[in-house]
Parts: C-alpha cells; structure tokens; sequence
C-alpha cells in the first residue's frame, strides 16, 4: 500500500489538494485532447458533410480506401516526405557545425546564439512574406545568386517552378530553425567534461581526430533528439506552404498533408474523409514521437 | 632535431591560423544569411515599392517612407482593422500565457509535491497528449468548439490552449527538486495548501515561469491554422490572418506588406531582446530533457 486510498489526518488532508490541484488538467485534457482524437477516428468511418443536416453515413473503411487510392493524398505524403527529408537533414547537419563553431571561439559566443535564434522568435506567417519578396523574380535571391554564381539575368523561378518551390519552402525553414537546434546543440557540447577533449589533445589527437572520435560519438543522444525533433517540427509545417500557394506559387508541389487536411476540411466540406487523414498523420508523428521518447532514454552516455 | 620541432609548430599554427578564419568567415556568413531577411524587413518597410523592387537592392533608406506604415494600419479599404487584430492576438496571446503558466504550475506542483491514488496515472496521461499533435485533432476540435457556440469568438480562440503537457512537464521537473522541509516547516506554522503554492511556490519558481510564459506567448503570436479554421469576422481576426490578407488583397504593395510585417515582429523582438535568456534556456530545455 504505497498510496493508500483512505488516509487519516494530514496525509489525507494532502492527498486531497494534489487531487484538487491536478483535477482541472485532467478535465481540459479530457475534452481537448483525448476527446478529439477519439472522434477523429470515430469520424473517420462516416461520410460527413460539414454544414449538411443529413445525419452521416456510416461507411467502415470507405474514406481509407479512397485516400489510399487517391493520387492527391498520395502526392501530399510525397510533398511531406520531400519537405521533412529535405529540411531536417541540412537542419542538423548545419547546426551541429554552427554549434561546434560558436563553442570553438572565446569571443562572441552570446551574439552568434542570439543572431541564429532571432528568426526563430519570428511568426511563420512574416518569415514566409519576407521571403515570398526575397523570392520574386526581381527581388534578394536572384540577385544574390546571381552575383555569386556570376550569371547575369538569370531567373530562378523560386515560386514557380515545381521543383525550385520545394526547395524554397526548405530554405524558409531551415532558416526559421537554424539557431534554435543550434543551441540545443550547444548545451549538448557544453555537458561533454573538457577533460575528455583535453585527455585527447594530450594523447595526441588532431582538432579533427577530437571532433570524430570523441566529440561525435558523446553527441550522439543530442543528434538523435534534434533529428526526431526537427522531422516532428517538419510534418506540421503549414503556415509557409499556406502562404506561398496564396501568394501564387503552384500549389501541387508543396501541398503538405496538414493543408490538405484543411483545405479538405474547410473547402470541399468533406469532414471524414480530413478526419482519416489526420488519423494517419497522427499514426505517423506517434511513431516518431516514440522513437523520441525511446531515443531520448535509453541514449544517455556516460562519461 | 630542435630544428624540425620549431619547424612543425610553425606548420601547425598557419594552419590553424587558416582554420580559425575559415571558422570566423563560416560564423559571419551564416549570421549574415540569417540576419539579412530581417534587415532587409525593416528597410524595406520605410521604402516606396519602386525602391523594395529595385535591382540592386538599395540596402540603405533614402528617407524614412512613413507612408507604408500608414497604409498597412489603414489597409487598403481604410477601415483600420488591423489594429483591432493587433489587439486581439495581444487579448489572445496574453490570456493563453496567463492560464497556461498558471495551470501548468498548479497541476506541476500537484503532482510532484503530493501522493495520492492514481498519481502516476494522471501523469502519464496528461504525457500521453505530447503524443498528440494539434493538426491531427484540428478538424474534431473544431467540431467541438462549434458545437459548444464558441467559433468567432476570444473563448474560441483561448479555451483549446488553456494549457499543454510541456508546461505541466516542465513545471514538475522543476518543483520536484524543491526541498519538502520547507514545505512541511510552513504547514506546521499553519499555512494552508493555496497559501504554500501562493507564498512559497510561486515566487520560488519565477525562471521556469518566464521561460514557459515567453514560449507560450511566442507560439500563440504565431498561431494561424486555428485562428483560420474558426474566425469568419473580420474584426475577430489576429495578425497572422491579417498577413494573409493583405497579400491577397495587393501583392504589389511592397513596401506596405514589410510595414506590416515589421509591426508584427516588432513586440515579440522586443520581448526576445529583453528577456533572451529565457528564449534561448527554454529552447535548451530540450536537450537535457528526460521522459
């Protein structure tokens, strides 16, 4: 009997106020979270119609089968697969030099932590107008690519072509999130004991030989955690795609599964068939949720 | 053999001469690609359109080009709405911050302070909803929020986010290392439960509330799938709709579109400028994060 149910006197007294300060979480979460995706699943079997007063059909696995036929939502999880392998790869590749850098130098350290996150404290929605500018023909991109690779006039298409939209939405996020898995990787480096660098150094090991053999295999937790964090971050990515199609960039290249849900959703009225596509988003961030919790418990190191 | 060893140290120390350049030259490439967008923002913001347009860029203002700032508050019909959208991401993004510090603290507390039936349960539940991710429940919580009357209103907009599992996790961990003597010292001097967590609690844990708050505050600012799923009006609309908006309505209007860009950036860079730390130890939080 670790926690009795019936206690006396100031152990009660106790068990009665966490009770109490823990019950109105219970509540929200009952009806905000746990709610919700049971009805989403529950919905997911039913042709429903937004604003219709039919009362809706019953129709099993119906709305699955379309949607596993369906080239549309086929090309949305190409869209999605493309954009997370695209952006969190040259994330964490990135940010694990960025940090290794900044932790390298004596001098500066707080102004280039700060310089990187600063994009980060920024709302989706201005990032994607400012580089919706930097990505017209006539504006910033162009004009720097073309200065760097010496081509004169040259149009890149950002927005238009199938593929250069891709890859600007990928330069929009990594940008985005640079700095904030920067510093994730900061305070992984700084918890490796410098004795351990210094052990090395002594032994005889190059800068390099030190970052291979000592610095990346001790890092290892902190790679796996941004890995999995960022491809969470990059399968709920909405707010650019939404605003580059609205700014008129082609909409089929960069149609993500969450703005097909909500253009499902809101446009074409179709509730269950949106619900069954968030039940499948939800089966594939939880797998990657619990790769996280995995990850992040079995992975610890010691030094 | 003296001779050789000066000899390899010269080698080395212009090489890592080169090395540390190369590195300095990586660090202000990068923070330059970084920071230029957002220079290139606020320039642009007091220029005429023909001047945001020009090839080459004019990175440095002729004169300060008040006139978008004018327009982008006006809008293009003149009804000034984005003032009242300014004002409802402020009521929308503050109250959020307010119930999830609060909550989270309360129900943090209770369960890292407290034992009673089902604690351990209660935990992993409210854990299991990190498993959770709002744009799978979107669409239902939508139909929730309808069915209980609330779209297009502030109740509609703060009730799904009164309070999230990270709050609540970040909350615990950090009241689990406070110490019960004092605890217990201040219930035999006859301090009620609420007065404890009012008292004692609260003012001892003024970091991780700060660094919950602006992390609250920040991803509310940035919140548009919901705003967008239950705001019909206009005059309920927040800034990211309002964004949405206005490039629909004139995309050639430059210069207008970065003024109103700038404005919305200009309080959440203020808050990040003032109170870096904790944006930076909130993102830092994740890396030594443990289920």
């Amino acid at each position: 009997m670790k926690y009795p149910l019936f206690k006396s006197g100031i152990e009660q007294k106790k068990s009665r106020w966490g009770l109490f300060f823990v019950i109105p979480s219970i509540l929200f979460f009952s009806l905000f979270s746990f709610y919700p995706i049971f009805t989403a699943l529950y919905t997911s079997f039913f042709r429903k119609k937004l604003l219709s007063l039919q009362p809706p059909d019953f129709i099993a696995l119906q709305n699955y089968a379309y949607l596993l036929k369906s080239p549309d939502f086929w090309n949305s999880i190409r869209a999605t697969a493309v954009f997370t392998i695209g952006t969190f790869i040259p994330i964490v590749i990135l940010s694990l030099i960025l940090a290794n850098f900044i932790v390298s130098r004596k001098r500066f350290q707080q102004f280039f932590q700060m310089a990187y996150y600063s994009p980060a404290v920024l709302s989706s929605v201005v990032v994607a107008v400012i580089w919706l500018l930097i990505f017209d023909p006539r504006g910033l991109g162009n004009q720097v690519l073309n200065f760097l690779f010496n081509s004169p006039g040259v149009d890149h298409k950002f927005l238009a072509n199938s593929i250069m939209v891709q890859i600007s939405t990928m330069v929009v996020y990594s940008w985005k999130y640079l700095g904030y898995f920067t510093i994730i990787f900061i305070v992984g480096l700084t918890t490796i004991p410098q004795s351990t660098h210094e052990a090395a150094l002594i032994d005889g090991a190059s800068r390099w030989q030190d970052f291979y053999y000592i610095t990346l295999p001790l890092l290892k937790p902190t790679t796996v955690l941004v890995s999995v964090m960022s491809m969470l971050q990059c399968l709920k990515t909405f707010s650019t795609q939404y605003l580059f199609t609205q700014g008129g960039a082609p909409m089929a290249p960069i149609n993500v599964i969450t703005l097909n849900i909500y253009h499902t959703a809101i446009r074409d009225h179709r509730i269950g068939r949106a619900s069954a596509m968030s039940v499948i988003l939800f089966f594939i961030m939880l797998i990657f949720t619990w790769l996280q919790f995995r990850v992040s418990r079995s992975e610890e190191v010691s030094y | 053999m003296q001779k050789k060893w000066q000899k390899k140290t010269k080698n080395s120390n212009i090489s890592s001469i080169i090395i540390n350049s190369f590195i300095w030259l990586f660090l202000i490439g990068t923070a330059m690609f970084v920071l230029a967008p957002l220079v290139f923002m606020f320039t642009a913001s007091v220029m005429p359109a023909s001047d945001v347009m020009k090839m080459p860029f004019p990175w440095i203002p002729k004169g300060i080009y008040w006139q978008n700032y004018w327009q982008g508050i006006r809008g293009n019909d003149g009804s000034f709405i984005y003032i009242r959208n300014i004002l409802n991401s402020f009521i929308v993004a503050s109250s959020v911050t307010v119930t999830t510090v609060i909550l989270s603290a309360i129900t943090g507390f209770g369960l890292a302070k407290y034992r009673f039936w089902g604690r351990n349960a209660v935990f992993m539940l409210i854990m299991a909803t990190f498993m959770i991710p709002f744009e799978a429940i979107m669409i239902p919580l939508y139909l929730v929020v309808t069915k209980l009357g609330l779209q297009n209103s502030y109740q509609g907009l703060i009730i799904p986010f009164l309070v999230n599992a990270f709050g609540i996790f970040l909350m615990r961990q950090y009241f689990i290392t406070f110490p019960d003597e004092i605890l217990d010292a201040a219930r035999i001097d006859g301090a009620s439960e609420m007065m404890i967590f009012r008292t004692i609690i609260v003012p001892n844990s003024i970091p991780a509330m700060a660094t919950l708050a602006v992390l609250t505050f920040k991803s509310q600012w940035d919140n548009l799938l919901w705003p967008l799923l239950i705001v019909q009006s206009e005059e309920m609309k927040t800034i990211p709709q309002y964004i949405v908006r206005f490039i629909s309505e004139k995309h050639t209007d430059e210069g207008a579109l970065m003024a109103v860009a700038s404005i919305a950036s200009i309080p959440i860079l203020i808050l990040f400028l003032r109170l870096s730390k904790y944006f930076i130890g909130g993102a830092a939080l994740f890396s030594s994060r443990k289920g």
